[in-house]
């Protein structure tokens, strides 16, 4: 793996969300295929909530086949999934169904969200942030993160780190990474690589969120993050969850 | 989608509350229609089910 950023091809849009769009609809049903099951991170966040406070309103941002949007609903949230590709909401659609989980569907694009101020208890945004670029669109999709969180709700981001097996690269790097498709035929996906120290200066540079933990697991940045405006905190020791 | 969605769907660009014209329902769950930005008047599809609410200038990106 080269610490160099790698040159994105010459025919991908400037608006990079757009290509994450054609990428997954291009993959979605061999990826979905792929991802049965949820994180355990994400299992334990949203767990603790549910055995504590309640889940309520929640949010699966970047849901892709809607395995974390199940999770929320038959943990007792009243969930919405939120992704930017069709041909992934389509697989969670077809999961929803064989499933039978109630939760919304959603397209919409991560630094543009199609929701009310402070409408969401809690947010998953999980394996979503690194695909957006430039770095302004994923410092609005924060900020849009701590709008749509009502005072004090919480939130769990997650983002792929440096400290992954695969990487040798110490600092926050952008690179694409091949998908291969049952034929042999292979997509990119962008990724920026977080190193955990900048992830943890993304979320503290948002005016809108504060996190309350930050950690590294599974080769994942991870952070449970409430917003500024909420005084009070879980009763519930929130480095226990990741 | 459930009718019940509009309490807290927003246009993405202004954030102003939408309007809801419902083409096809199956039961409670609109099949097709639209929601119009009550604000700029953007016209945003409901597509088998799920609202696309994509800002319009990435509308059009879907793949071939």
């Amino acid at each position: 793996m080269s610490e160099e950023p790698s040159s994105p091809p010459a025919n991908t849009p400037d608006r990079a969300a757009g290509s994450v769009q054609a990428v997954y609809d291009r993959i979605a049903d061999h990826f979905a295929s792929t991802r049965a099951y949820a994180w355990p991170e994400v299992e334990s966040f949203v767990t603790t909530i549910a055995d504590n406070e309640g889940l309520g309103r929640a949010l699966d941002l970047g849901c892709g086949n809607g395995r974390h949007t199940e999770l929320l609903a038959e943990h007792g949230a009243d969930a919405i999934g939120v992704d930017v590709s069709r041909g992934l909401l389509s697989t969670a659609a077809t999961r929803q169904r064989d499933h039978g989980f109630a939760a919304g569907l959603v397209q919409g694009d991560a630094a543009t969200l199609p929701f009310a101020d402070a409408t969401f208890d809690q947010i998953v945004y999980v394996a979503t942030l690194h695909h957006l670029r430039p770095e302004a669109t994923r410092r609005q999709s924060l900020a849009e993160l701590g709008r749509l969180l009502r005072p004090g709700g919480l939130a769990l981001v997650s983002a792929w780190s440096t400290a992954h097996d695969r990487f040798d690269a110490e600092r926050s790097f952008d690179t694409t990474v091949e998908w291969t498709l049952p034929g042999g035929e292979t997509v990119d996906r962008y990724y920026h690589i977080y190193d955990p120290d900048a992830f943890r200066a993304a979320l503290n540079a948002s005016d809108t969120i504060e996190p309350l933990v930050v950690a590294v697991s599974s080769g994942n940045c991870y952070a449970i993050v409430t917003t500024t405006d909420g005084d009070a905190t879980p009763d519930w020791p929130v480095e226990s969850v990741l | 989608m459930k009718e019940s969605l509009m309490d807290i769907l927003c246009c993405p660009v202004d954030k102003h509350d939408l309007e809801l014209t419902v083409d096809t329902k199956d039961d409670e769950e609109i099949i097709e229609g639209t929601l119009t930005c009550t604000e700029c008047g953007e016209a945003y599809p409901i597509e088998d089910g799920i609202p696309n609410l994509l800002p319009p200038d990435m509308r059009d990106e879907a793949a071939a």
